[in-house]
């Protein structure tokens, strides 16, 4: 009998057990091999010189928790029961307590074309793993099919290890992908005015100051991309089949419009040995599912959250959620919600809204923001908490 | 050819642990404690699974556990997911193949 089951051994899941785990027995729970979660991947500049090394602050936090809780690892969980206390039935054996904290994290978002059950196509996230913490090339020249905060971050780490990448576009459109070179754009301008790009920089200022003139900036975007953050981004081209047999040797790319309709006669191939494919995160919300708990469609929040109060509270008694299973956010913002949802458990008041205003200081400065009406979406969710109440 | 990052502009340098297991029959060399898919790609192989319907080719694709594209045999388990799978010396990997039936359409077992 354990006083907290924890699901999830990412930054959320081991910030909460570095927090309870000196008054309580602490169960951590994960499916990968090594504790750490997406953190193990994550590499990027905070600040010119500042890095943002996320296998370090995972060793960090393991080295902070494997003595006192206790952290499984290589473990699935395939049903979890509510009867007073909490069941959570597991690859490794049953195992029960008066708690639980959902931390599992987020999945990767596809869209299928053709071609893309080949091998050497993949998420972005597994040429991330692959890439930081296996330290194995994906390959040697790759083509990202998606354009959004995650594949722009990715993007840059595979050029850390000099990997190439020969284009970052467009999936094409269908029935499942509605994305247009606007939405695109949009995203990059979202990116700020830290981009490096003088035209994308030039697109920040011209959006701050005047809307109606981001139309002009859009029909202006030269036609086979830009560099910005040193990627050959190209938000009017789209990857419309992927190429190869038994393996990929290279895509076909559409030239579109600003609308992102097909121009006639503009397709090209690209040589390449991998494709990463990416359209964003969703929060992994299975186990509250289990529970029969409501879950909300939160656009901004990356799809299905589990409802939940600003203080990580869940409807059924002494259940709470953290990280991206709550909403699609950074690693800081998640380890920042398990010291929350923590202190709730162990009803430390003080320290609990200190860390919530933590978070919401840290949502206004967030470097890579998911999606910009992230905030909004946040109230909404806690005013539906509230009424539900 | 994929290779192997050993020195990386900031992050730390690999340090390997070499050890043996095979792959269909053939003996390879990985690092220890890695994931079979990066133990595979590592030695160049993309190819891990022919899928069971049609034998078409496939390899790891979310690399994290959330698709199952990579399972493979693995000391005569099937079914295992190379990506969650860490590399033991001496293990015995195998590929899986379209199978007789199952699947099929028109079969009864459908």
């Amino acid at each position: 009998m354990f006083d907290t089951i924890i699901i999830g051994a990412g930054p959320a899941g081991l910030s909460a057990a570095k927090v309870l785990q000196d008054n309580q027995k602490v169960l951590v729970i994960d499916e990968y091999y090594h504790a750490g979660g997406r953190l193990l991947g994550q590499l990027y500049e905070e600040k010119k010189g500042k890095w943002w090394n996320g296998l370090k602050i995972a060793k960090e936090l393991i080295l902070e928790t494997e003595n006192k809780s206790e952290i499984l690892v290589s473990t699935s969980v395939y049903d979890v029961e509510y009867d007073n206390n909490y069941t959570v039935h597991t690859t490794a054996g049953v195992f029960e307590a008066s708690h639980l904290i959902i931390a599992t994290g987020a999945r990767e978002k596809s869209t299928p074309l053709p071609g893309w059950d080949l091998p050497g196509v993949m998420t972005v996230g597994a040429a991330q793993i692959l890439t930081n913490f296996n330290r194995v090339k994906p390959g040697n020249k790759g083509v990202i099919v998606g354009i959004n905060p995650l594949s722009m971050v990715i993007a840059m780490e595979l050029g850390y290890a000099d990997i190439g990448v020969a284009k970052i576009c467009m999936p094409p459109r269908n029935i499942i992908n509605t994305k247009s070179p606007k939405d695109a754009f949009e995203t990059l301008l979202s990116l700020g005015s830290s981009a490096p790009s003088k035209f994308i920089s030039a697109g920040v200022a011209v959006a701050d100051k005047a809307k109606p003139l981001q139309q002009t900036a859009l029909k202006l975007f030269p036609a086979s991309g830009v560099k910005a953050l040193g990627l050959p981004i190209s938000i009017k081209e789209q990857v419309v089949t992927i190429n190869g047999k038994n393996k990929v040797e290279s895509v076909t790319v559409q030239k579109t419009d600003t609308g992102g309709n097909p121009i006639p006669n503009t397709k090209y191939d690209i040589d390449c040995d991998f494709v990463c494919i990416s359209d964003g995160l969703a929060p992994l919300s299975e186990i509250g599912s289990l529970l029969n708990l409501k879950h909300v469609y939160t656009e901004s929040l990356g799809g299905y959250v589990p409802l939940h109060s600003k203080n990580m509270q869940t409807e059924l008694p002494n259940l709470y959620v953290a990280g991206n299973v709550t909403g699609i956010e950074n690693a800081k913002i998640a380890m920042l919600q398990g010291r929350a949802a923590a202190f709730n458990i162990l009803g430390y008041k003080g320290r609990l809204s200190d860390t919530l205003r933590h978070i919401d200081d840290e949502r206004k400065n967030a470097k890579v923001k998911f999606h910009t009406d992230l905030i909004a979406g946040r109230a909404m969710l806690e005013d539906m908490w509230q009424l539900q109440k | 050819m994929t290779e192997r990052i050993t020195k990386h502009k900031i992050l730390d340098d690999l340090e390997l642990n070499t050890v043996s297991f095979t792959w269909n029959n053939h003996v390879l060399y990985g690092n220890e404690g890695e994931s079979l898919t990066a133990a595979l790609l590592a030695n160049n192989i993309r190819k891990i699974r022919e899928h069971e319907k049609d034998g078409q080719p496939r390899g790891m694709y979310c690399n994290i556990g959330h698709c199952s594209e990579c399972r493979v045999t693995v000391n005569g388990k099937r079914n295992q997911r190379a990506c969650l799978t860490p590399l033991v010396k001496d293990m015995v990997i195998e590929q899986q193949f379209e199978v007789p039936y199952v699947v099929k359409e028109g079969s009864p077992y459908v």
